[in-house]
């Protein structure tokens, strides 16, 4: 098995070089590219197995490169965005970033982000039993037990729960939720999601005043932070 | 005493002209009504050409005149005839009503043209008025125009501050004696116009009306002008002097918007160029601590070097925040948001702080989510976490505690509870961190935490406040509205 490569695109040196040398001790490929244009030229090139990419970048920005291989590719794409730039990662989500992680980042959190969007994209997320430290939830038996004792949870949060579980680590927006657990059922609001995740995690979490699996994403949606075991 | 030798010749003149016509009726030999015309026609000339007074004597000496020359028994001053009574009776009222109208009418006419000079003194003045102070900090060159052209040989314009008391002299030119302060002041509070004789003619005191209030007097002395000329005049100058003060907030808001556009842009390039070399900090410590961390010397550098970048980061982060919230470039965003998520996070952005402090987190099971920018909120909680550590003996834990408001339902409750000292009760919450902060010698870091946190605080329609625990340490407390969450679409699974 080849190891998985990676393509970093980010306008300033110090942190693609420290980016693609983290990487390398974790067993990844990685090109650096230092903008759009280079990105996309290298990502043609390479066929890189993940993207790593800045949004602000002067010519050719993060947005038109997730525009350029989304056209061409499904391979999952992490956006280095700046604090306070939630429009920025909302519209890079809606191009089809799968994931983003808020400069300035620790190496830990990217490579945590890194490793689910690789599980994602090689087709793990199929099965029908997920496996998290202390959770099991068996899809086919409608069965969820945490920490040895049986969850007993409505259908609408066991639904919510396989979707997030099924996503563990990366962030499902309201809307994919709404989509997904409601099929799209007008009138549906945030609100309405908000209800049922908070009952979701009165039920799940052993702690609530100190979630383990669930968390909000302020202003987008959820994210299962456990992540599950091979 | 020119015009009361001239009121003389002009009497003799019209005893002449009534000799003249006297005359020459006599050798024309006209008849007694026909000379009652002719006179009536010379007194209406006279009264044309002199004043009432004479016209008035003119019209006795033209009834004698008329009596003795033409009316029977003739050259004498008796009448015989009852007919002429009449005549002379109407010729004497005749000739009083004519003087009279033609003075009047004369004298409405000169009113009328002095008016008009006035007017067109006003217009000139107003132009050159609103021409000079045209820009700010003319207005003192503009009064001294106005004073030459009204003739004052001195005199000048105080603006009042906040109370008559407050004069600042824009302008003056010729002595300035003492009690001329009062003065101004009297005029300003009593706001009519005191008028007296001073060294040079006649002293004037007007007060301005600047937009509804007194805003100073115009002072004009020995001029000639009347005190209704100069009240007009004191109006122009009242109005310039609105106009600058317009004119100059009318700069300060401009000012204020360039430098407002100017932060803007200092933000962004700051927010950038501070981010990116931070990141490359940070990764690059996270880099050597792979490199070195086996080393415990090194281990110990290097947890202190992450944790005062991550602080560093956090400030900045927090500034710029409160940067762009002043500037309205951002706009916090409430959602609700659940105080565990909160704990979580801010646990997560002090990960070196949560190491070597143990942290209890209390949640009750009631306890609504704040409906609050989860960004700011989470910066908030950071702050006080911090600032409570600052005071803690080191091993003892932090207790992170939310409930509903005790007293008020629709708000929740957050609690940051320390085993620290606790607070001075006389002092403000400011007040605390900045004695803390120079007992550390630390004058940089004064009240900042807790300044950032109220702002952020208030941005969120919350509130901080720090307060003793009756069992001892501090309470921060962060209250903050809560959200109302309703089940309102229905199971479709």
């Amino acid at each position: 098995l080849s190891h998985p490569r990676i393509l970093v695109v980010d306008d300033d040196p110090g942190i693609r070089s420290v980016i693609t040398e983290q990487l390398a001790t974790k067993g990844y490929e990685s090109r650096a590219a230092a903008d759009g244009r280079e990105g996309i030229d290298s990502f043609r090139r390479d066929r890189p197995d993940l993207v790593l990419t800045d949004l602000a970048m002067p010519g050719v920005d993060g947005f038109e490169l997730i525009r350029r291989v989304r056209e061409v590719s499904t391979v999952p794409i992490i956006v280095l965005s700046v604090r306070g730039g939630d429009s920025d990662k909302v519209h890079a989500l809606d191009l089809g970033a799968d994931d983003y992680i808020v400069k300035p980042f620790s190496m830990i959190e990217l490579l945590a982000r890194v490793r689910a969007q690789m599980r994602r994209s090689s087709g793990m997320e199929v099965r029908e039993q997920l496996e998290f430290p202390d959770l099991l939830i068996d899809l086919d038996r409608r069965r969820v037990v945490q920490g040895g004792r049986d969850v007993h949870l409505t259908p609408t949060e066991l639904a919510i729960l396989a979707v997030l579980g099924r996503n563990a680590g990366r962030p499902v927006t309201f809307d994919d939720l709404i989509a997904k657990v409601w099929k799209g059922a007008q009138g549906t609001t945030n609100d309405a999601v908000r209800f049922h995740v908070g009952s979701l995690r009165r039920k799940l979490e052993p702690q609530p005043s100190t979630p383990r699996y669930i968390m909000t994403e302020p202003w987008v949606g959820y994210r299962f932070i456990a992540e599950p075991i091979a | 005493m020119r015009s009361s030798g001239t009121a003389f010749l002009k009497g003799l003149g019209a005893l002449a002209l009534l000799a003249v016509v006297t005359g020459a009726a006599l050798r024309l030999h006209v008849n007694a009504s026909t000379a009652g015309f002719v006179y009536l026609i010379v007194i209406l000339g006279i009264a044309l050409w002199s004043g009432l007074t004479i016209s008035l004597l003119s019209s006795i000496v033209a009834v004698g005149c008329y009596n003795f020359f033409f009316l029977p028994p003739l050259r004498t001053f008796t009448i015989q005839d009852p007919e002429n009574w009449v005549a002379l009776v109407a010729f004497f009222v005749a000739s009083l009503v004519v003087s009279r109208l033609v003075v009047n009418a004369r004298g409405q006419a000169e009113a009328a043209r002095a008016r008009r000079q006035e007017i067109e003194a006003l217009y000139s003045l107003s132009i050159d008025l609103f021409a000079a102070t045209s820009r700010v900090g003319a207005l003192a060159e503009a009064t001294m125009r106005v004073l030459t052209k009204v003739g004052a040989a001195s005199g000048g314009l105080v603006l009042f501050g906040s109370s008559s008391y407050m004069q600042q002299v824009v302008a003056w030119s010729g002595e300035s004696e003492d009690e001329i302060k009062d003065l101004i002041a009297g005029v300003g509070r009593h706001r009519e116009p005191l008028e007296f004789p001073g060294p040079h003619g006649r002293d004037v005191f007007l007060p301005l009306n600047v937009g509804g209030h007194i805003g100073g007097v115009l002072v004009v002395r020995g001029s000639t002008a009347t005190v209704r000329a100069l009240e007009s005049v004191a109006a122009l100058v009242a109005l310039a002097v609105e106009r600058e003060r317009f004119m100059a907030e009318s700069a300060h808001v401009q000012a204020l918007r360039e430098s407002d556009a100017l932060k803007t842009s200092i933000l962004r390039a700051v927010s950038h160029d501070l981010t990116t070399p931070l990141t490359t900090i940070a990764l690059q410590v996270e880099s050597l601590r792979q490199k070195l961390g086996a080393n415990p010397a090194a281990a110990g550098s290097i947890n202190v070097l992450s944790e005062q970048s991550d602080r560093l980061r956090r400030r900045i982060e927090n500034l710029l925040t409160l940067a762009r919230l002043e500037s309205g470039k951002f706009v916090p965003r409430p959602e609700p948001t659940p105080p565990a998520d909160l704990f979580h996070t801010a646990r997560e952005h002090l990960a070196a702080l949560a190491e070597r402090r143990p942290f209890e987190v209390q949640i009750d099971d009631d306890c609504p989510d704040a409906m609050v920018d989860p960004v700011l909120a989470v910066e908030i909680l950071v702050n006080l976490i911090e600032n409570a550590d600052r005071v803690s003996p080191p091993g003892t834990p932090l207790r992170l505690v939310a409930h509903r408001h005790p007293v008020d339902s629709s708000r929740v409750r957050i609690e940051v509870l320390d085993e620290g000292p606790g607070i001075h009760q006389t002092t403000e919450p400011a007040e605390r961190f900045l004695s803390e902060a120079e007992e550390e010698g630390d004058v940089g870091r004064r009240g900042l935490g807790l300044e950032i946190a109220q702002g952020l605080a208030a941005a969120n329609r919350g509130e901080v406040s720090l307060s003793n625990r009756p069992d001892g340490g501090a309470a921060a407390r962060l209250d903050l509205p809560a959200a109302t969450i309703a089940a309102a679409a229905e199971v479709a699974v």
